[in-house]
């Protein structure tokens, strides 16, 4: 294991983020002014808070206890309630972790993290957020009962000590490369910290009534109708949160909620299908955020059975899809190729020259003939492909784009429309040969790779086995070096596209929409709509 | 009449169990498994045996109806596997007012214009009122609620901002408020059977007209308008209530694209999200609310035939 100097790491990551503060651009700028202009006001004044914010959610959300979810649209509504012990900060460039509840974040030494809690934070229920809270917190996800779905998160914290009412140490067993996404980033929140008086008091009925330190208070959750929260006037950040309610009204058609916003009824929209773009870039009420966020779409090959057991086969189908193509056809132009998983807002390691470089998939009609020809079943061959309605933003348009892209190569494929239970199940169960999905909301390459692809692993659908891939991974976990870590995971990334149980497609825009008089939000580029620092004109 | 009523009665229950059978059958026979939807890209097989385990889903079909059965008549309708919702007051507190409120603004707005229409009809027969009023009725039919929804939203919500185009305010609280966020979904729902009620008072009142107790009461100098609003409509309203409770699922049906256009809470939306999310104890809840309604409608339709026409009061 190599050393390196993890407090230097941290320090150099901390001051680049306060130095590059200053040159902040366009729409990050206003939101840090927002910011800063809170940071002036005197200490101890109150906030004023004004406005009434109503969000059009688009998607299910199951519940608003951050260690149970496994939707990003609940994070949506959580995050605003609740504050980690790292927050996701983004400046236009970068994403980062910085210390949110806590004061200060220090690396002792490769395994060991200290957090020093700000003073006086409080649940919105009264009782202190506190060492002890933290602890409580950190131990409901790593070993609670029932078992949180982001237990394994945790799964290399050794110990948990508090130092003084203020100060917790946490113990890895190993250094651990992935923690600042572990706790705060993916589907869920393992380094959320909820009311421990709160866990006790509902138990499992903690998701309807969360009780945090967040910025709102929840207020009531009226089953498929509407989440209101309100402003929590005690909120450690000075000067905020900006408005006095927001409510989040549960919508299921999105071109309602389109109409909605074009007559003022609704403020917000938590997402917004590639259809609906233009008209919302047209109209001057409304003003469309996103970019393209940590995420890849592909194309699924079933490993397991023939036919695509076979590599050759896999190798034609990788290099037969036309993945410009389907940037017009399916994605409508929201979207850029990808030649690997790794994302570009992982900025440390996205290949910046991976177009040109030759490494990845790329689309190469001549080379996927030539696999072709090289693959066992010489015959018509007959695949299975599954579709779902609601399986991402573009529907059935990239199954409907592949499909010709595929007969080609002497592949017909039968495009089977399913609903979405049956659809999860049999992807969970191999009974498919190719499907099309979408993993999103990445922050690491780890995250982004191995448990996707490791052997044997639950969310593996394609039942890809590499040894040399599972160690790279390992590997990379608990290198800190940046550098190094980044070579592991090309090397990982390299074997995973030659071997293909993917073709993967592209990175997609992720979009948020708000109205025009909305001013002071923060966009992060992990579908994340957090309204601390949002106020209505 | 005591008997007549128990009959009913019991039939009433006889249906309901059928009902909950058929339902709760069919829902287990249907792919998909609720704990992989709720587990989402969390699952794994042991969390998954963990929820089967807590959730009871673990256990013989059977047994399981007869658990579901016996919580349910006592009122406890259980919790959502998802959002650990407490179903009854769910689907019977806070879904179902809201669907009721759209059927029956839907249906008092079908009748008000569809009974006068309909007697303009027949009794202006074959002139340009007449045609004008079968074309109105004929685009109500083939329009689709979903889109025509659509089109009320975008004319009369976004481009004269005229109405609300979502949401959902409670009559008994605020009742002007109700009515007009109940303008557009209500008109929405109720073409369809706007357009049945014109064509069957016209078809059944031009054939009423022709009766000699209508030429009778002429004959008797008896004004226009009370021969056919006294004694033609009266006599035709036998078929209009019957058509009005059968067709009260076809409007409980409609009821489900209207609530999704228009951003409606109710019965409807909430039976569609738990079949596509296998939330058994919803779809159980939401079938067994829409199927008592519809029966105890026609109990009603049934009980009101001898109240409607004298003929058929038991002799005494």
């Amino acid at each position: 294991m190599t050393e390196v100097d993890h407090r230097k790491i941290l320090a150099e990551r901390l001051a680049a983020k306060l130095g590059r503060r200053t040159v902040l651009k366009g729409m990050a700028a206003s939101a840090g002014m927002a910011a800063a202009g809170g940071l002036l006001m005197p200490k101890g004044a109150r906030a004023q808070q004004s406005g009434h914010l109503r969000v059009a959610a688009l998607n299910h959300i199951d519940t608003l206890d951050p260690h149970f979810t496994g939707f990003l649209s609940a994070i949506q509504v959580i995050n605003n309630i609740h504050n980690g012990l790292l927050k996701i900060t983004y400046d236009g460039e970068a994403v980062r972790f910085e210390p949110d509840l806590a004061e200060t974040w220090d690396l002792i030494d490769d395994k060991t993290h200290v957090f020093k809690l700000r003073e006086g934070v409080m649940f919105h229920d009264g009782t202190p957020c506190d060492a002890e809270a933290v602890k409580a917190s950190l131990l409901r996800v790593k070993e609670g009962e029932p078992t949180s779905p982001h237990a394994w998160k945790l799964e290399l914290l050794d110990t948990i000590e508090i130092l003084d009412p203020l100060t917790v140490r946490l113990t890895f067993s190993t250094p651990y490369a992935f923690f600042p996404v572990a706790m705060t980033g993916s589907t869920g929140r393992a380094g959320t910290i909820v009311s421990p008086a709160a866990v006790e008091k509902y138990g499992t009925d903690y998701g309807r009534n969360p009780v945090g330190t967040g910025p709102f208070k929840f207020v009531s959750w009226r089953e498929n109708d509407r989440i209101e929260l309100e402003a929590n006037p005690d909120y450690f950040e000075e000067g905020l949160p900006k408005l006095e309610r927001v409510t989040f009204v549960i919508m299921n058609e999105p071109s309602s909620a389109v109409a909605a916003m074009f007559a003022g009824q609704i403020d917000a929209m938590t997402d917004c299908p590639y259809q609906l773009v233009p008209q919302i870039t047209a109209n001057p009420r409304t003003e469309l955020y996103g970019d393209v966020e940590g995420n890849y779409t592909y194309v699924a090959m079933n490993t397991r059975r023939a036919p695509f057991d076979d590599i050759n086969l896999r190798r034609a189908v990788a290099a037969a899809i036309d993945r410009e193509t389907l940037l017009k056809q399916a994605y409508f132009g929201n979207a850029i190729q990808a030649y690997s998983p790794i994302s570009p807002p992982m900025t440390d390691f996205y290949d910046p020259e991976i177009a040109a470089s030759g490494r990845g998939q790329h689309f190469d009609l001549t080379k996927a003939k030539e696999w072709r020809a090289k693959a066992a079943n010489q015959g018509e061959i007959t695949v299975n492909y599954m579709m779902s309605e609601t399986s991402g933003p573009t529907g059935t348009r990239i199954a409907q784009g592949v499909a010709p892209m595929l007969a080609q190569i002497g592949i017909k494929a039968n495009l089977e429309l399913i609903e979405a239970a049956n659809w999860v199940k049999r992807r969970n169960s191999g009974d498919f040969d190719m499907f099309d999905f979408l993993w999103s909301a990445d922050l690491d390459p780890d995250e982004t790779l191995y448990p996707e692809f490791k052997t044997g692993g639950a969310w593996n659908f394609p039942g890809w086995e590499s040894a040399k891939f599972d160690d790279l991974c390992k590997q990379a976990q608990v290198i800190l070096d940046v550098e190094e870590r980044r070579k592991l995971y090309y090397e990982a990334e390299d074997i995973l596209m030659d071997e293909a149980p993917i073709a993967i497609v592209a990175h997609i825009k992720v979009y948020k929409v708000l109205a025009a008089n909305v001013e002071g939000f923060q966009y992060v580029p992990a579908d994340l709509l957090n309204l601390h620092t949002v106020s209505l004109a | 009449m005591f008997r007549f009523i128990a009959g009913k009665v019991f039939q009433t229950l006889f249906v309901l169990f059928l009902v909950s059978v058929a339902s709760f059958t069919l829902l287990k026979l249907a792919p998909g498994d609720p704990i992989e939807i709720a587990l989402g890209n969390e699952y794994s097989e042991e969390a998954h045996q963990d929820m089967l385990a807590e959730l009871g889903l673990d256990r013989p079909v059977v047994e399981q109806y007869v658990t579901w059965l016996a919580d349910f008549v006592r009122g406890d309708w259980g919790t959502s596997y998802t959002a650990r919702a407490d179903i009854f007051t769910y689907a019977f507190v806070e879904a179902l007012p809201v669907t009721l409120t759209l059927a029956v603004f839907a249906l008092g707005l079908a009748i008000l214009i569809g009974v006068p229409l309909g007697v303009l009809s027949a009794v202006k027969k074959d002139t340009l009122w007449d045609a004008g009023s079968a074309a109105f009725a004929l685009t109500g039919t083939a329009f689709p609620s979903f889109f025509l929804g659509i089109v009320l939203i975008w004319v009369f919500g976004v481009k004269f901002a005229m109405f609300p185009v979502m949401g959902f305010v409670a009559p008994w609280e605020d009742f002007w408020g109700g009515l007009y966020h109940m303008v557009l979904p209500a008109f929405t729902l109720s073409t369809y059977f706007m357009a049945m009620i014109v064509r069957l008072t016209r078809a059944n009142l031009v054939e009423a007209l022709e009766s000699p107790y209508i030429a009778a009461a002429r004959a008797r100098g008896e004004p226009g308008w009370r021969v056919v609003w006294v004694h033609g409509v009266r006599n035709i309203l036998m078929p209009l209530v019957t058509i009005i409770g059968l067709q009260l699922g076809v409007l409980l049906q409609g009821a489900v694209l209207t609530e999704t256009v228009f951003s409606l809470p109710g019965a409807g939306q909430m039976i569609t999200n738990a079949v596509l999310n296998r939330e058994y104890g919803i779809v159980q809840a939401g079938i067994m609310m829409t199927a008592t309604l519809f029966v105890l409608v026609n109990l009603a339709v049934d009980l009101a035939y001898p109240i409607l026409d004298p003929r058929l009061r038991p002799s005494r």
